[in-house]
């Protein structure tokens, strides 16, 4: 069965998280990505865990094998005009060309989109940065975590007593590329029709402002700001992470009065089920109440306690690490860890893709390159290259 | 002409699956949202105010809606068969016990992109799970890592889980109307919650098939140096740690090492050495060099201590606006974190005309985000707001069936 997008070529220019996302998405799609990179300033990504084997090192980050599997691996250094050529050649090549340097950086290459599009009028271009490509702060440098603190997650985390937390890692990164790639496969669909291309450009900042938009648009009519509230829920009473005696905790919310009074009789405290007995009092005392839960549930395990509540209907799961996630039997399931051969490390485990398609599904085919692995397919087969051109980008420290 | 311009959407989701048709009717898709005649349940979706939902009034704006008996939907099909998607998140079977789920209306519609969002998954040992917000960003990864050492994992104060599914669900019918521009077919795209959320975790989910036995974020910052958190945005650091308070809120702010990022720390010195000569002592380390002068037991966590001291009597005396200002230019990784009202005032979301101001039908104003995107000669914004029950379901019928009568609708 062909992939919906077999046969398109894409430039991935992007690195760390959120760009890489959008590529790794087109490439389980069946397009042919190329991923351009360079060894000598090592991308973040590489840099980061879990690592293969617990191992640091640039090519056994877990992380960079995830959002890069499927692609082409290409290094070029672009400090050198010659490795800017290529990109160039590549983006000549390409339909869709990714990116996600500080804004005005890839002008400074002569890589920007109204340059490219003179060469490429069909061309489509995703910039994905911190907070968009014009206005005020869009020089700000910055990562997700910066996203975060910017679209206001970093306040919206955490114990109503405490500082915040923030929310885990670069929130913005895992949010932005859910939209550029929409606005990136809309323009794709448009240009099967008009062969028109399309210059998209994504702020994570807009992006995560964008799932609050209810909580906005409070503010704007009401003034009312968004606090942090630990686990606890404005439309539900317990909902709560509460710990076990085998050092786990589970989640567990309780949808109505209901299953409220079901799981007052399963701790066996009948005095609490009429105590607690609307959602109003629940609320107004949740902490008491989540004190109640968790003394019952420090007496079990946390996976006894999911397999439990679920059998009466009481939405509950254990909080799953690493272990759980990879062996739970839904994930198994839908076939969500896929194994993949790499040439370093055996084999590897990468996410598959999130969008199960009964008739044309999408998969990760590949493990992600090592840094130039692909140099010499690239370009020979698609730039055509000769032997002796790509030795003299070699002698001229280009393609590191 | 906007880029989705000539395709139509039948929204059948309350408020698991709401963002995902409003990002298709954000890209100029006609999305036709069906509630049942007493309202779909998103209207009582928190957060609440005085005239209902916030967030049906954002998640459903941008769409029509019409309004019909789901137990009788004699008529619906004449509505299906002029549509390109139908997306639903009933959960696994409700839309089957309805006549309404995707091998039928495959059958009779093989040109149908048929889309369904639920917390596990269509099929499998869990898809009949009872389910919440929580409880899925439990089963999906983000929830466990993020925690401070003596409370349990906390999740965001807003849901987000079935956001984040919402959003793949989006991406997924557009691969769907992909494939169909080839195939000439629709097919099932089934978003299971858990399996959208292993991507917000950095790949830490990962961290057990790797083999990487110990990669807790709380034990990376001060561990030995091949642990030490080389990442820009201090991911495998304390957050605690990336924390200030200054003179009206407080900053967000991560001493990076090495040398993918540490650079951006020796310029945050620079610049309170350029205010105050005594933190130069601080400013004539190279940052991107500390992980190599760890290993050689040339800087300890004394030092690290001293420096972060130094950074929060700084920070102290600083206002979140002053530190945006010298982030902009001293190019600083260091920003405020900002509150509702600081998202809801920033300058640059208003210079890139992010926010969007509609009339709804009872005459009230609504401001609220306009556009995820900028697309070149396009112009994403709301230009309707959300519709009340039943709103358009004669100018729906008109417009897609020639016809303004249907049964059971009203």
């Amino acid at each position: 069965m062909s992939k919906p997008l077999a046969g398109v070529k894409v430039l991935d220019m992007s690195w760390v998280v959120a760009g890489p996302l959008v590529g790794r998405a087109l490439a389980d799609a069946g397009a042919t990505v190329v991923r351009v990179e360079s060894g000598t300033k090592v991308e973040t990504a590489r840099l980061m865990p879990p690592f293969e084997g617990g191992v640091a090192g640039h090519e056994n980050s877990a992380l960079y094998g995830n959002v890069n599997a499927g692609k082409l691996g290409m290094s070029l250094d672009l400090r050198l005009p010659a490795a800017r050529a290529v990109a160039r050649s590549l983006a000549d090549w390409a339909d869709v060309v990714l990116e996600s340097y500080a804004p005005g950086r890839m002008k400074k290459w002569g890589l920007d989109y109204e340059t490219l599009r003179a060469t490429n009028p069909g061309l489509i271009m995703v910039s994905s940065s911190i907070n968009g490509q014009d206005g005020p702060y869009s020089g700000l440098a910055g990562y997700g975590n910066v996203g975060a603190a910017l679209s206001g997650f970093q306040s919206t985390v955490g114990w109503a007593d405490r500082l915040p937390l923030g929310p885990f890692g670069p929130y913005t990164d895992y949010v932005a590329p859910r939209f550029g790639l929409a606005a990136l496969l809309a323009a794709l669909l448009k240009r099967e029709e008009s062969g028109v291309g399309a210059y998209i450009d994504i702020s994570q900042v807009e992006c995560g402002a964008y799932l609050q938009s209810p909580y906005l648009a409070k503010y704007s009519a009401e003034g009312a700001v968004v606090e942090r509230r630990g686990n606890s829920d404005a439309a539900f009473s317990p909902n709560g992470v509460y710990p076990c005696a085998d050092g786990r905790f589970v989640a567990i919310t309780v949808g109505d009065d209901d299953q409220w009074r079901m799981l007052a009789t399963i701790m066996n405290l009948p005095d609490a089920a009429s105590d607690f007995r609307t959602l109003d009092v629940r609320v107004r005392r949740s902490s008491e109440l989540d004190d109640l839960v968790a003394v019952w549930t420090a007496r079990h395990r946390a996976q006894d306690l999911e397999d439990l509540l679920q059998r009466v209907g009481i939405a509950a799961h254990v909080s799953a690490d690493s272990r759980a996630f990879c062996e739970d039997p839904q994930l198994r399931h839908r076939g969500h860890l896929v194994e993949l051969d790499h040439p370093l490390h055996g084999r590897v485990t990468v996410e598959g893709s999130r969008y199960q398609l009964s008739d044309t599904p999408l998969s990760a085919d590949r493990a992600a390159p090592v840094c130039g692995q692909d140099n010499t397919y690239v370009l020979h087969d698609i730039l055509g290259l000769t032997a002796e051109q790509i030795e003299t980008l070699e002698s001229e420290g280009a393609l590191v | 002409m906007a880029l989705l311009e000539r395709y139509r959407v039948l929204d059948f989701t309350d408020d698991r699956g709401l963002l995902a048709g409003r990002m298709l009717a954000d890209l100029g898709a006609d999305v036709v949202q069906v509630e049942p005649l007493d309202g779909s349940s998103a209207r009582t979706a928190e957060p609440l105010g005085p005239r209902g939902s916030y967030f049906w009034d954002t998640y459903a704006a941008n769409k029509r809606g019409i309004a019909i008996d789901l137990e009788n939907p004699a008529g619906l099909h004449d509505l299906i068969a002029q549509a390109d998607v139908v997306i639903e998140s009933a959960g696994p079977g409700v839309m089957d016990s309805l006549g309404l789920g995707f091998e039928k209306l495959h059958t009779l519609f093989p040109r149908l992109v048929y889309v369904s969002i639920s917390a596990f998954g269509s099929t499998g040992p869990k898809s009949r799970y009872a389910a919440s917000d929580l409880v899925v960003w439990a089963a999906g990864g983000p929830l466990d890592p993020h925690r401070e050492k003596d409370r349990p994992p906390v999740r965001i104060s807003i849901p987000q889980a079935f956001l984040h599914a919402a959003a793949d669900a989006a991406d997924g019918a557009l691969f769907a109307l992909l494939a169909r521009t080839r195939t000439g077919r629709g097919q099932h795209v089934d978003v299971s919650a858990q399996a959208s959320l292993g991507t917000a975790t950095l790949g830490r989910v990962l961290a057990h098939t790797a083999g990487d036995v110990s990669p807790e974020w709380e034990k990376l910052v001060d561990g030995p140096v091949k642990k030490m958190d080389q990442s820009g945005s201090g991911s495998g650091t304390d957050p605690a740690k990336k924390k200030w308070r200054c003179a009206d809120g407080l900053i967000e702010f991560h001493l990076t090492v090495g040398r993918a990022s540490g650079a951006f720390t020796s310029a945050f010195f620079r610049w309170m050495a350029s205010e105050n000569p005594d933190y130069e002592r601080f400013a004539s380390i190279d940052w991107r060099e500390v992980p190599d002068m760890v290993a050689r037991g040339e800087f300890d966590d004394a030092r690290f201590d001293e420096a972060r001291g130094a950074v929060a009597e700084f920070l102290a005396g600083k206002t979140k606006n002053a530190v945006l200002e010298a982030a902009r230019e001293h190019r600083l990784l260091c920003v405020p974190i900002y509150d509702t009202g600081d998202v809801a005032a920033s300058p640059q979301l208003d210079a890139r005309g992010f926010y969007s101001t509609v009339v709804d039908d009872a005459g009230r104003e609504v401001r609220m985000p306009g556009a995820f995107a900028k697309v070149s000669g396009e112009t994403l914004h709301v230009r309707s707001p959300a519709p009340s029950i039943g709103q358009h379901t004669e100018e729906v019928l008109a417009d897609w069936v020639g016809t303004r009568v249907m049964e059971n609708a009203s």
